[in-house]
């Protein structure tokens, strides 16, 4: 504003001549960034073009050498490894790439002999230690796909990078790399916000029940973070977790209450644990109600549990909707007791209505 | 004196042009710094979580639809296509008076289902949901219309079972891999609460079973101009607010969202013109009221396709309506304008959407009104007055050309070089009628927002019909 106003003042004060200076001054301006960006798109284009075209001529070139390759031809991987330097990211590129959606144990493994072939892993620990995030990060990816468990260390070593998406990369690698030495570090990053959380649910899904004895382990000296094991073990938990969680259910905290019963529902229950969570029906917590009632989803006796859930088909919307759910789910029993709620004019009659319409009863 | 006064309203004019288009172009800085670290941090393999994934979010796709029976089954066969799986299909048929629920009814073999939910938000009543005997993950909601595209939408977010609801116009054509972008930034990072896409015209596309199959130029100039117009909206402008978590609207043709926070806000005001900046611009002041952390961004690969009016006269009705909401808005909201405490959306997004899109068009159209009389009349000099015109000419060209160089970079829809030359042409022809005119019609719809007039205005629709599509 102010710079507009000793504008003004001069054009008013020196008339005509001076609006013509700003003015032409202007036109200048603007004429030298249109052409600018008039050029910038040309170049652009054509920059782009001739990398493509590249990239398609040195495709055509080793595409077929790589796949002798990996067909354990010999003399395709010498012909690699004789590559110009100049092409060899390039080739490890085309030989890297297909293993995100191929994780056949013997095309990694072939692959990495390849890429070790090609001395192409000490580029990768050179781009490892590189000051740019991308390049820590393309290495982390590549070695994790390649399964190079001596670099476990180090890719374990980069979920402390200072950069986040080398972190999230490191995770990555730790998911495709599934090395057991890495399964702590995994682990103890579990509550760990600045990692991406699809990446840390990945990383503990793709180590599956293994993670187990160290999440408990972790869990029993941790009892702050008990909230996130108890979610961890929705994921991996299985029957030898039965016994915490159902110590978890009496915890103080209404969300580690929910979450056990939550990750029982995925573990299964025993008669131990099916009168906890038909005990909890009476909960006054409605989230801990809820999940009571989606952890007896598939109870296979399901007398008493069925008559309860019964009941809570009047709840509040959350425990209804998990009740009718996990009804649904009780074979005769569950089924006998929503034919008895559905001649109901209210919402849970419609409610039980839409569950036997779901299972082609209605 | 007249003179002065003449010469410091053409300095006021020069400063806009100057001005708004300097904006633009820091924008598109801004907008490519943030395009270039999406590349690099998307890469295929970052890309693959969405799908390996072993409980991925469920997302509700939830489409409006009223009187579209022309493109309603077909939109759904290309919504069911998608490579996400973990999704369901809310179909909301908001009292067409067509044969739109006839038509699902017949190609999805749909029966009247005993479905009951929760409306914690409230609609025009219900008369009916349906299943599919064929598609499980498709539900219909037949309900009597609530005279707005927001209350269908309401309807659908009812309906909705996932955790993130994705509200689109039933004529939106999205990418089979759109979902699968689109849903990545929510599962790296908790906070984010809605995103949106970058929006193309489908007319001149060829469309093969609800997919865009050959992306080319429409032959209708007003669409080519669009064509600009959108790349210079999308790509220098809400990239640039994503860069800064400015985001002012999720275009209602593509906007995913978690749906705890719409309902939070109580889902879209079915008083407001223009639902998706109201409903977007609400997200914001509710976070920041609550000083909880939150992000709403924009992804530039996550592309949808969606029809741009080809006559004047829809044309005309859509920019009024669009200025009438955005006025609305900008009226509402209007203590948000200027104030820090709404983070930069606040401080300056508003700030400058009030003074480029509000005031600017009035002193644009005031300026060559003004400055055309004067030197018709020898009051200004022929000279001035042509320096005048070319500043604005120039300026907007450099803008829009930064607009097809982003959108050549991030999403290189038009591979032909022949497509990008006509770009290249259209950027500079846009400017000499096109955008005066959009400014004229700005000044009108915002008349029509103080005074209260205007409806809704009808747009003349077109079937995705065959390879080269889009015939009336």
């Amino acid at each position: 504003v102010g710079t507009f106003q000793s504008l003004a003042g001069a054009v008013i004060a020196n008339g005509p001549s001076y609006f013509d200076g700003i003015a032409v001054i202007s036109a200048w301006v603007g004429l030298a960034l249109a052409l600018s960006m008039c050029g910038a798109v040309v170049v652009a284009r054509l920059a782009c073009g001739w990398l493509a075209l590249r990239s398609r001529q040195l495709e055509r070139q080793y595409l077929p050498l790589i796949v002798r390759a990996l067909a354990h031809d010999d003399a395709a991987v010498s012909a690699l490894v004789a590559a110009p330097s100049r092409h060899q990211l390039i080739i490890a590129a085309l030989l890297i790439t297909p293993l995100i959606d191929d994780r056949d144990p013997s095309r990694v493994a072939r692959t990495r002999t390849v890429v070790q072939a090609m001395s192409l892993v000490p580029v990768a620990d050179r781009y490892l230690r590189s000051r740019l995030w991308w390049r820590r990060a393309i290495a982390l990816r590549a070695l994790g796909l390649l399964q190079l468990k001596d670099r476990t260390a180090a890719i374990v070593g980069a979920l402390d990078d200072s950069n986040r998406n080398v972190r999230a990369a490191a995770l990555d690698a730790l998911s495709d790399l599934k090395d057991p030495a890495s399964l702590q570090g995994v682990v103890v990053r579990l509550h760990d916000a600045s990692l991406p959380l699809g990446r840390r649910i990945h990383a503990l899904a793709a180590f599956g029940t293994q993670c187990e004895p160290f999440l408990l382990d972790l869990a029993s000296v941790d009892r702050e973070n008990r909230l996130g094991y108890a979610y961890a073990l929705t994921i991996c938990g299985t029957a030898r977790a039965r016994p915490t969680l159902c110590g978890w259910t009496c915890d103080e905290r209404v969300a580690v209450r929910a979450a056990s019963f939550e990750a029982l529902a995925h573990v299964g229950l025993d008669h131990h644990a099916a009168r906890l969570a038909i005990e909890a029906l009476s909960s006054e917590e409605v989230l801990v109600r809820a999940m009571a009632a989606r952890a007896l989803s598939g109870w296979r006796d399901p007398g008493e549990a069925a008559a309860r859930l019964g009941q809570h088909l009047d709840d509040v919307w959350t425990v209804a909707v998990e009740a009718a759910r996990s009804l649904q789910t009780m074979s005769d029993a569950g089924v006998a007791v929503l034919i008895t709620r559905a001649g109901r004019p209210d919402l849970a009659g419609l409610l039980a209505r839409q569950m036997l319409w779901e299972v082609h009863v209605y | 004196m007249l003179l002065t006064s003449l010469l410091v309203f053409s300095l006021v004019v020069l400063a806009h042009f100057a001005l708004a288009n300097s904006m633009l172009l820091i924008m598109g800085v801004v907008a490519a710094g943030f395009l270039w670290e999406h590349r690099i941090r998307h890469t295929r393999r970052t890309r693959s979580l969405s799908n390996v994934l072993v409980s991925p979010p469920l997302v509700s796709i939830i489409v409006p639809a009223r009187n579209e029976a022309l493109t309603i089954v077909e939109s759904v066969r290309a919504l069911l296509a998608l490579e996400y799986k973990d999704r369901e299909i809310v179909v909301v048929n908001d009292g067409s008076t067509d044969d739109t629920l006839a038509r699902l009814i017949w190609a999805f073999q749909l029966v009247f289902a005993p479905v009951v939910y929760p409306e914690p938000v409230k609609t025009a009543p219900v008369c009916g949901v349906y299943r599919s005997m064929r598609e499980p993950a498709l539900v219909v909601v037949d309900k009597h219309s609530g005279g707005c595209k927001s209350d269908a939408s309401n309807a659908g977010l009812n309906a909705a079972s996932g955790d993130l609801v994705l509200i689109i116009d039933a004529d939106t054509v999205l990418e089979p891999d759109g979902l699968s972008r689109a849903v990545l930034p929510f599962l790296e990072d908790p906070h984010i609460v809605g995103i949106g896409a970058n929006v193309g015209l489908a007319n001149g596309c060829g469309i093969e079973d609800g997919r865009v199959s050959q992306v080319a130029l429409p032959r209708n100039w007003l669409a080519r101009f669009q064509i600009v117009e959108y790349m210079r909206v999308f790509l220098l402008f809400r990239l640039a607010c994503a860069a800064v978590n400015g985001v002012p609207i999720i275009s209602g043709a593509f906007g995913l969202f978690r749906r705890d926070a719409i309902v939070a806000i109580g889902g879209y005001d079915t008083t407001s013109i223009g639902e998706d900046m109201d409903l977007t611009v609400r997200l914001h002041r509710y976070y920041r009221e609550r000083r909880e952390p939150y992000r709403i961004t924009f992804d530039p690969n996550v592309l949808c396709w969606t029809q741009a009016p080809e006559d004047l006269a829809s044309l005309r009705n859509q920019r009024w309506r669009w200025r009438r909401g955005l006025v609305q808005v900008l009226w509402r909201q209007r203590r948000m304008i200027g104030n820090p405490r709404f983070g930069t959306l606040g401080a300056a997004v508003l700030p400058f959407i009030l003074l480029t899109e509000g005031i600017g068009p009035f002193v644009e159209m005031a300026g060559y009104l003004i400055a055309t009389i004067a030197a018709l009349a020898g009051l200004l000099d022929w000279r001035h007055y042509g320096l005048l015109i070319a500043v604005s000419l120039l300026f907007g060209w450099a803008a829009t050309l930064l607009a097809v160089l982003l959108s050549d970079i991030a999403t290189r829809r038009y591979m032909r070089g022949r497509d990008l030359a006509m770009l290249v042409i259209i950027a500079v022809l846009e400017n000499l009628g096109y955008r005066q005119l959009n400014s004229w019609w700005s000044c009108v719809g915002t008349m029509q927002a103080m005074t209260g007039k205007g409806g809704w205005g009808a747009m003349r629709r077109r079937a995705f019909e065959g390879r080269n599509t889009i015939r009336a």
